[in-house]
């Protein structure tokens, strides 16, 4: 009796997990533009990012001509990830250094202006990590996998208070150092007016008792 | 002895179906709007929460004051308006999603200069006690579990909002520091070139070609 119920739950579960919902953000494109999505990443972070064209509708295939370029650049400008038109794709590289990483998408251009949709999902750092090899790696339950995400995550957010609580120090140094400079120029700006005073006073005397008239 | 590997078949099979059911939607990630932005994120269960938040990242304003604000819309899969917000620069959201389904999340930019946003949309789903009801076999530690995951998310979704208004704090203040730097030195180089224009206008005044017996 329990037999056949189970049997019905785990292709309840299978089917599930084969119809697994969509996990990425999907963005429009208009043909013959270029859109470009950044992300900051901290230094020898895991970064992963997949792309594929999306079809708005189920019915009606899509044709051949929906393709989508890609370019991936550091910080400083290296291609990290290039590819011109493509229908899906992906990449994955450690990050050497820190700072705002760029995706640029675009299409060349359609005679009757189309709007494409591509999806796109792009992770870094812990969100990055491939757990099925963990789970592969022996008999680890399930569960435990799921309490060793959740204590990554939590590992995580430690590492992000602190580098949350150093850039805000560097600003307060920043702020107090502006603050220390709008002091030093006030002072300057009442000594350099009073010498510039004093100056033309000088000038003028001198240039006076030289014509004679003083 | 079969109940006991019937129950831990059932075991495995919830923690499959409560794995399925870990929905891990969410991204931090900028776009820079010129005029509308649109991003489509999908909800797979109605009900589900839906929360993130955006900060607006100033581009290089020097001369201008503070740019006005960005619209934000959410439109469900039905093409009603879930959420609406205007001439926010930034700001956090959450709702509860009534039907799953394609929700769009517009960042609409009313004046000319692009601004860069920075947003993070989170959907997060639970499996409730009506799944509990259905399969006897489902642990209610398995709920406790994805009720902590969702929490920590809310936590990280509170840090990304914090790194972004610190970044937009700090493009602020560096802006700040140049233009009065900028400002004090014209001011100084104003003061000087008018005094030296006041000292070469008297001497010309006095001047033999103008013949100062006139003054």
């Amino acid at each position: 009796m329990a037999i056949p119920s189970l049997a019905l739950l785990s292709a309840l579960v299978v089917l599930c997990l084969l119809t697994s919902p969509v996990r990425c953000l999907r963005f429009d494109l208009q043909s013959g533009q270029i859109k470009c999505i950044s992300e900051e990443i901290k230094i020898n972070a895991m970064t992963v990012g997949k792309y594929s064209i999306a079809n708005p509708s189920e019915s009606v295939p899509l044709p051949e001509s929906h393709r989508v370029s890609i370019k991936v650049t550091s910080p400083y400008g290296e291609s990290m990830h290039s590819a011109e038109n493509v229908d899906s794709g992906s990449f994955a590289f450690v990050t050497k250094e820190a700072g705002d990483y760029l995706a640029c998408f675009w299409t060349p251009e359609h005679k009757p202006a189309a709007t494409i949709s591509f999806e796109f999902e792009w992770k870094s750092g812990v969100t990055a990590k491939d757990w099925s090899n963990v789970a592969k790696k022996g008999q680890v339950e399930l569960m435990e996998v799921e309490l060793k995400k959740l204590e990554d995550v939590v590992k995580s957010i430690h590492d992000e208070m602190f580098y949350l609580r150093s850039r805000e120090e560097e600003m307060q140094d920043m702020n107090r150092s502006t603050n220390t400079r709008m002091a030093w120029f006030g002072f300057l700006s009442l000594i350099l007016c009073l010498s510039v005073a004093g100056l033309q006073i000088w000038h003028l005397k001198t240039f006076f008792e030289r014509k004679k008239l003083l | 002895m079969a109940m006991r590997s019937a129950r831990f078949q059932g075991l495995v099979l919830s923690l499959l179906i409560l794995s399925s059911g870990f929905a891990d939607f969410s991204y931090g990630l900028s776009l820079t709007v010129s005029d509308t932005e649109c991003v489509y994120e999908y909800v797979a269960y109605d009900g589900d929460a839906v929360s993130g938040n955006f900060v607006v990242v100033d581009h290089d304003i020097f001369w201008g004051s503070d740019h006005p604000g960005i619209d934000f819309t959410v439109t469900s899969p039905g093409g009603n308006t879930v959420l609406s917000m205007t001439g926010k620069s930034g700001d956090k959201f959450e709702f509860k999603a009534p039907r799953a389904g394609m929700y769009k999340f517009c960042f609409h930019n009313k004046y000319g200069a692009p601004e860069t946003i920075s947003f993070y949309i989170h959907v997060g789903h639970i499996p409730n006690e009506h799944n509990l009801a259905k399969d006897e076999h489902l642990d209610p530690i398995n709920v406790k579990i994805a009720q902590l995951r969702e929490a920590l998310e809310s936590v990280t979704s509170e840090q990304k909002y914090l790194k972004a208004r610190e970044a937009r704090h700090r493009h602020t203040n560096e802006s700040t520091r140049r233009r009065v730097t900028f400002y004090t030195l014209t001011e100084y180089l104003a003061l000087v070139a008018a005094s030296c224009l006041q000292v070469i206008y008297i001497r010309r005044l006095f001047s033999k070609n103008v013949g100062y017996n006139r003054v």
